[in-house]
């Protein structure tokens, strides 16, 4: 990258973009036509197109949400928007086969690299589309299907008929419409019975155009007593105009099965990251988000449980970091339908700089989910005067057998804890670098050693020259 | 002004109305404005004084319909007072405006009593600088009575308030109180204790906006439902960017007494200010088998021992109250209702 460009990105060190070389893109803007295009150069069967068709009808008649940030979400311009865009024409199995220019882009953010040391297998999409895929033989052996969405609807079309919009449907919300309407790429992952996948699996999306809308679609099924860890990172470069991000994950953990899902968002800060992720846990299976929100516009994203079967289990860690005009809605649900489920939501923001975020959350238990245990913790950390931070948790409680609890607080760097690093020698900056780092913890224990380092590095990053 | 008939009727995705909505706590069709009466307001130790009425905010569409029905307006004298108010309503339905000005020490137990179909109550109050008001307010409507009552208050520099409710009558509650920290220093604390029986349906929204630095708030809301009773408490704690040293804390805190009883917590915090001690926390448990335990095998029945938990929960909600005459007011009100209901 240039100087120039350099100073053009400041601290986003993902902010390069390269020259775009796409195979095929469509005209900005959204329609019918669009939709029917999109599903027919993917050679979709016919309840595919149906489905997209209908999506995209559901997508314009619904109104915007009411709530969250209004203000940012009426600045979206959905006709500006690319809806596909493919940059290579297959996806490749062979590093080396990926085109020279989009290679470049994954070398820089050491996907290939990290695929050596320590990943069970890798996605990589570029765009619209996957342009390289891989898995360990080992686990083909075993049964283990991990595919981009498109691949896994061509070669398994019974298996994603039966589970494609079962967690999420097309009229779940606006966005999940669009991405209906709009899917492209994504992972589709199934893990035989009683199958162990030892090692994480990732996908990495990169957008590189301008005014792109990435709309990638993942399903994950965990057959009964399996278990599988899934990555996905995201990086976009920062342009003046802005892009659209609207995915949908669905998670569904059979009886006895566990399913966790990392997530590290890294989008530019011209991102608006609007996402739906759901999971399903059946009878003694888990569910577990850890969802780091570092970059974007604008996110709204609440990772949500259903606890279906008895003696289910969700898990969410979930952490933000709003730095100048950003606002990071997270959050989690979490559904307690079936007797003696437990639950445990961890919620950590920092805002800076004006920064904004925002813990929003929701607490279910109906009337037949007896002796059902939840804690929720949301802490915030505000660390000037100009960001704000905000909590809106919903607790609603059918049964009288539930054992809940839920506790927030918002509060600065402590001056205590400063000061003692201070005496030791450490920089201002430093020390409410170390603080920072601190809180996240949590989070980062819970990443792979590599994300864990990348995201405090990240963190570092955003921190410096935050003493004035 | 805006006027009743030209507002929009919320719907339930609006957070105010989610759980009760406005359709339900009306008096009659939704879309008209019934004949409303005037209820009766006495007290044998504090002043009182009616004034024309002067219009609520229009900020929502409860307190836009009460400035139409409302008549007058009661002024309380809260001169270095301790007292009771009673207000009696009946008939179809009865309003009522009482106004707090209070610039010393005062504390004031209001009651509500009657059997009116439906009872529309708005208090407002200003706690002025350097004073000291305690206000109770004791729901004893009969149990197929519909409240829905309005509150807002503002304290002022270095003035301290404390806002105590006991709802325990009528068939379904709406109560919206808003409280505005509006000089540095001042202080509010608001406790809540609900007894849901039968059917009640009993929802508070609380609002607490601090507009000035060094200023506090405390809530805590109690409810014990049993019965077919919902229970639904909604807090909105918002601190301005220029209210540093802010400190605010609220607590949820819910016992579900039978299998068909429900509850609602939902504290909100927005927070634009960064030197501030903001914090929330909600829970909700069934009753505790070990205190059960204890108390049963001293000899008490099963009924006896909920009824003795279930008191101790929600006359704990008033210790916090700093003026003897609220607190005990209230206790003993809560004593002898949770007695009663065990006797049947």
């Amino acid at each position: 990258m240039t100087q120039d460009a350099q100073d053009a990105v400041g601290d986003y060190k993902y902010g390069f973009h390269d020259p775009e070389s796409a195979t095929i893109r469509f005209d900005k803007g959204l329609s019918e036509q669009v939709v029917r295009d999109i599903s027919k150069l993917k050679e979709e069967p016919e309840w595919m197109t149906e489905l997209r068709v209908k999506a995209y009808h559901h997508f314009m008649q619904r109104e915007m949400p009411t709530w969250g940030n209004c203000d940012s979400l009426a600045g979206i311009d959905f006709e500006n928007v690319t809806y596909f865009l493919r940059s290579s024409d297959k996806t490749e199995n062979d590093w080396e086969d990926v085109p020279d220019d989009i290679k470049r882009t994954f070398d820089r953010l050491g996907i290939p690299e990290a695929e050596q040391k320590w990943l069970g297998g890798v996605t990589a999409q570029y765009e619209s589309e996957a342009v390289y895929h891989s898995i360990r033989e080992d686990l083909e052996e075993q049964g283990v299907l991990f595919l981009d969405m498109d691949s896994g609807l061509k070669e398994h079309p019974e298996i994603v008929k039966k589970y494609f919009g079962s967690v999420i449907p097309h009229t779940d919300n606006k966005f999940s419409a669009l991405n209906t309407a709009v899917w492209s790429g994504g992972s589709f992952i199934y893990v035989p019975k009683g199958v162990h996948v030892e090692m994480p699996v990732q996908a990495y999306f990169r957008i590189n155009a301008k005014n792109m809308g990435q709309f990638e679609r993942t399903l994950i099924i965990a057959d009964e007593g399996s278990s599988i860890h899934y990555v996905e990172g995201c990086t976009a470069p920062t342009y003046s105009t802005d892009s659209l991000h609207s995915a949908v994950v669905e998670l569904i953990a059979m009886e006895g099965a566990k399913i966790r899902y990392s997530t590290v968002q890294n989008w530019s800060a011209n991102v608006y990251n609007l996402v739906t992720k759901r999971g399903v846990a059946y009878k003694n299976a888990t569910v577990e988000w850890v969802d780091g929100n570092i970059g974007s516009k604008l996110t709204m994203k609440y990772p949500a449980v259903l606890l279906k079967g008895e003696g289910a289990h969700a898990e969410v860690i979930s952490v933000a970091y709003a730095g100048e005009g950003q606002h990071q809605d997270a959050g989690a649900k979490v559904h307690h339908l079936a007797p003696n489920t437990t639950s445990s939501i961890l919620s950590k923001s920092i805002s800076k700089n004006g920064g904004r975020s925002s813990y929003r959350g929701m607490l279910q238990v109906t009337p037949k989910a007896s002796g059902c245990r939840s804690k929720v913790v949301c802490d915030a950390l505000m660390l000037d005067e100009d960001s704000r931070s905000d909590t809106y948790p919903t607790m609603e409680i059918g049964n009288p057998t539930a054992d809940l609890e839920h506790e927030a607080s918002v509060s600065k760097v402590s001056g205590d804890q400063l000061f003692y690093l201070m005496s030791r020698g450490h920089s201002e900056e430093e020390a409410m670098g170390m603080i920072v780092n601190g809180f996240f913890e949590p989070f980062t224990r819970e990443l792979p050693m590599e994300y864990a380092v990348e995201l405090n590095r990240l963190l570092e990053l955003e921190m410096e020259g935050s003493i004035g | 002004m805006t006027s009743y008939l030209d507002a929009t009727v919320p719907s339930r995705s609006e957070h105010l109305w989610r759980y009760t909505p406005w359709s339900r706590i009306h008096p009659g069709k939704v879309d008209s404005i019934p004949e409303v009466d005037v209820a009766v307001i006495k007290s044998k130790d504090i002043q009182l004084s009616t004034v024309p009425f002067e219009p609520l905010p229009t900020t929502d569409i409860a307190r836009i319909f009460l400035n139409e029905v409302i008549q007058e307006t009661t002024v309380v004298s809260c001169d270095e007072k301790e007292g009771h108010i009673h207000i009696h309503a009946g008939g179809h339905a009865v309003a009522a405006h009482l106004h707090f000005s209070c610039s010393t020490n005062s504390s004031i137990v209001v009651h509500l009593h009657g059997e009116p179909d439906w009872f529309g109550l708005a208090l407002t109050g200003d706690t002025n600088s350097n004073a000291r008001l305690s206000v109770g307010i004791i729901n004893e409507l009969s149990s197929d009575s519909v409240l829905v009552r309005v509150d807002d208050w503002d304290v002022h520099r270095d003035a301290r308030f404390e806002l105590a409710t006991l709802s325990m009558g009528g068939i379904r509650n709406k109560s919206d109180i808003r409280s505005t920290l509006a000089g540095t220093n001042a202080s509010l604390k608001q406790f809540i204790a609900v007894h849901g029986h039968g059917a009640r349906h009993d929802d508070h929204h609380i609002e607490i906006h601090h507009k000035q630095p060094h200023t506090t708030s405390h809530l805590m809301l109690n409810a014990a439902c049993d019965d077919r009773s919902h229970s639904i408490g909604t807090g909105a704690l918002t601190i301005d960017d220029i209210a540093q040293h802010t400190d605010a804390g609220q607590v949820f805190r819910n016992l579900l007494l039978s299998p068909t009883s429900r509850a609602e917590a939902i504290p909100e915090l927005e927070v634009q200010a960064n030197e501030v001690s903001a914090a929330h926390g909600a829970a909700s448990a069934p009753i505790n088998q070990e205190q059960m335990h204890y108390l049963m095998s001293r000899g008490l029945s099963n009924e006896e021992a909920t009824s003795m938990i279930v008191e101790g929960f929600l006359v704990d909600s008033f210790s916090g109250l700093h003026s003897e005459h609220v607190r005990d007011t209230m206790q003993t009100r809560l004593t002898v209702h949770l007695e009663c209901q065990l006797i049947g």
